[in-house]
């Protein structure tokens, strides 16, 4: 008696399983437009950006230099990563540093000043909004840092420093592993105001203002009170794109490093994870081993993305 | 049309139980209901309403129905089912709000030629609850100090661009040159007239992939973005949630399989390589389609009913309803092309970028300090410029930006 139930129920849930197949699959022929609009976009990116992240996983399982077939080697290339190259443990110990530090000061940063300049009258608020978010655009602009810290009597830093008696002599800023890890925190902490600060601007523009009026009836007291309950909640999506451009720029670190520090840097003390991808990459074409490397940061900033995003569930709560 | 045009649209307004009669009459910044009397029933003032623009610039609408949602609303309703703004403030006879109030009390003062005082405009708007004094004076001067200390890089920059050899070396070094000159950037002309390939071809090949390169992507990326973002069909969704993924993904990340790729389909050293994951970058399908989302279903579903195809319905009705998300996705566009120097997948000096060649000379060492800077500035100002020129759309295009988990 029972079987039977059983197997009416699976019976039962085996059609529901079907329609649901087969009414998709109306929708789908239905929706051929829709695919038709979807094609060439959806192509490109399929061919340049979904099928290299396989292509990469799968690389990372072999060994390959371009002129030979790839030959597969199963996890060497990972074993060797995290048990044989110490440079690779350096490159990650320095991008955890950047990231740590850079990803949540620059997303608080973007976040606070957002807010701060968001009742100032237009003319002002486009100015601010301009100042801030100029060094994220202005392209290789961070060179001009190589003039400010740079190592002799010229550079900008250590003539004020001499100027006024705090030093005797020059310090070699991009030069001394003490000292290089600092300078591209905060080159890149000044960079870090990009299109996550735009997003947080116009959200706050966006609240709609009768939500604080309510909040005020119903006893909000403060501004923290009125950030907590009514401006956090309003912002989540903003919030959630500004962290997947955060996360982004904190683990891509690579431009920055190479120009300023030099590459490779003394002691390898400016080396990132996405410089050391380069540095296999296009240096050494060890192609399966580079791969290997953007396998686990790819990992990582997934797996970063869904940590924040879970956080933010919480939010105003 | 001109700014002062008059449009007028025949048609009844419900306010109430009761239903009037009568004409809507639009003018550049405010709408009014006028009976068959030529009295007018209601007014609104429209100035920040960007939908408005339908029936501003005549609009498909012949009967507009505007209905009084609660005491301070109104929903206005174009015959074509077109919700054109919905609880919006508005004055209308009877109660008077705090604005026309004072506006009336103005001009019967004029009338009566007595001078107005004027409010004064606050620098800060304050508003309930408040800081204190004291909190202000801090916000603003942290604000201060970190906006100058954001500005001051760029505005060495350009100070050391424009300074002279002998300033460039002088201890102490000064922000400001004494002296400015255009001599390095004369300088930067004539080194870039003398290299192997002339000046002009690095240029034509930045403008050519930077205008095809965006032209393309705006297309096929609006046309994605367009059935994502107003069509439920299978895939649709995971196929967007894998866009969004695809945010994080850098350069260098994608750089070695792409290689791989593009030599495999023979488009490496050809501008393909750069153009074609141009087109298809995610940041600009993100943005078209979160602001895509805000345009009315039903603008859409009207055109159906007066059998428009789907291709027609997204050149003639969508693209021209989304032009600031046009704006922002050519920003965005431009900003990676123009800043993309394209060393690892071109390899003819005739095919390299204009970014390409100022980074060899900025490696040109000591005696090109001065150019370097010039070349700093010049490469730093053209994204910068073309942001201020249109940060207001972009702006307004951010404010779709969220990403909806």
């Amino acid at each position: 008696m029972s079987n039977m139930q059983l197997g009416s129920f699976g019976q039962r849930y085996f059609n529901m399983k079907a329609n649901k197949l087969r009414y998709g699959w109306e929708k789908a022929k239905r929706s051929k437009v829709c695919y038709l609009f979807l094609a060439p976009y959806a192509i490109l990116f399929f061919t340049f950006f979904i099928l290299p992240i396989c292509i990469s996983i799968y690389y990372s399982f072999t060994y390959y230099d371009i002129l030979q077939p790839a030959r597969f080697v199963g996890l060497e290339n990972y074993i060797n990563l995290v048990l044989q190259d110490d440079v690779f443990l350096t490159a990650v110990k320095n991008t955890f540093v950047i990231a740590v530090i850079t990803g949540p000061i620059g997303y608080i940063l973007s976040f606070m000043f957002a807010w701060f300049i968001n009742e100032l009258p237009k003319w002002l608020r486009t100015i601010a909004v301009v100042v801030f978010y100029a060094p994220s655009i202005a392209g290789n602009a961070y060179t001009i840092f190589s003039i400010i810290f740079r190592g002799d009597y010229y550079g900008y830093l250590n003539s004020i420093l001499l100027d006024f008696g705090f030093i005797d002599a020059p310090i070699l800023w991009l030069s001394n592993p003490q000292y290089i890890m600092p300078v591209l925190i905060i080159v890149i902490l000044w960079m870090s105001m990009g299109t996550g600060f735009l997003s947080f601007v116009a959200g706050f523009q966006g609240i709609d203002k009768s939500m604080y009026e309510a909040g005020y009836v119903d006893g909000v007291r403060n501004r923290w009170q009125e950030l907590y309950h009514i401006t956090l909640p309003s912002m989540k999506p903003m919030l959630l794109f500004g962290a997947v451009m955060s996360i982004t720029s904190a683990f891509n670190v690579c431009d920055v490093p190479r120009a300023l520090a030099g590459y490779p840097s003394t002691d390898y003390a400016a080396r990132t994870v996405v410089t050391h991808l380069f540095d296999y990459g296009f240096s050494r074409f060890e192609m399966g081993y580079a791969s290997a490397i953007a396998t686990l940061l790819f990992l990582v900033m997934i797996l970063s993305k869904k940590l924040i995003a879970s956080a933010l569930e919480k939010v105003g709560t | 049309m001109s700014e002062n045009a008059m449009i007028k649209s025949k048609g009844t307004i419900l306010i109430g139980n009761k239903n009037i009669r009568g004409e809507l009459r639009c003018q550049d910044d405010r709408a009014a209901f006028y009976n068959v009397k030529n009295e007018e029933v209601l007014a609104i003032e429209y100035s920040h309403i960007r939908a408005l623009k339908n029936v501003r610039n005549g609009g498909m609408a012949s009967t507009i129905t505007m209905k009084l949602a609660d005491e301070n609303q109104y929903e206005l309703m174009l015959n074509t089912g077109v919700k054109v703004f919905n609880h919006m403030y508005a004055a209308w006879p009877g109660k008077p709000t705090q604005k026309s109030r004072a506006d009336e009390l103005h001009r019967l003062a004029e009338l009566r030629g007595e001078k107005i005082q004027k409010p004064k405009k606050h620098l800060i708007k304050r508003r309930h609850p408040n800081r204190s004094i004291g909190g202000d004076i801090g916000v603003y001067l942290l604000l201060t100090i970190v906006a100058v200390a954001m500005g001051f890089p760029l505005v060495f920059a350009i100070g050391s661009a424009l300074k002279p050899l002998d300033e460039l070396f002088r201890f102490p070094p000064t922000i400001w040159p004494q002296h400015p000159t255009i001599d390095n950037f004369s300088d930067l002309i004539v080194t870039m007239g003398q290299s192997w390939v002339p000046f002009s071809r690095y240029l034509l090949n930045t403008v050519l992939i930077t205008f095809l390169g965006t032209f393309g992507h705006l297309i096929i990326a609006s046309m994605a973005a367009f059935v994502l973002a107003k069509y439920d069909f299978p895939g649709g969704r995971t196929f967007f949630n894998v866009v969004v993924t695809a945010l994080m993904f850098s350069g260098y990340v994608t750089g070695i399989p792409n290689y791989v790729i593009m030599n495999s389909v023979n488009i490496i050293d050809t501008y393909w390589a750069l153009l074609l994951p141009a087109f298809a970058a995610p940041i600009g399908l993100f943005m078209m389609k979160q602001f895509m989302e805000s345009l009315p279903t039903a603008l859409i579903e009207a055109a159906h009913i007066d059998g428009a195809g789907e291709f027609r319905i997204f050149w003639s009705i969508v693209m021209p309803n989304v032009k600031p998300a046009w704006l922002t996705v050519i920003i965005f566009s431009v900003q990676s092309l123009w800043n993309n120097s394209a060393a690892t997948v071109i390899y003819s000096e005739a095919k390299k970028t204009l970014v390409y060649a100022f980074q060899q000379i900025q490696a040109g060492g000591i005696a090109r300090t001065g150019q370097a800077a010039a070349v700093t500035v010049v490469v730093m100002s053209v994204p910068i410029l073309i942001f201020i020129l249109s940060q207001s759309q972009i702006l307004e295009t951010m404010a779709s930006s969220g990403i909806k988990d």
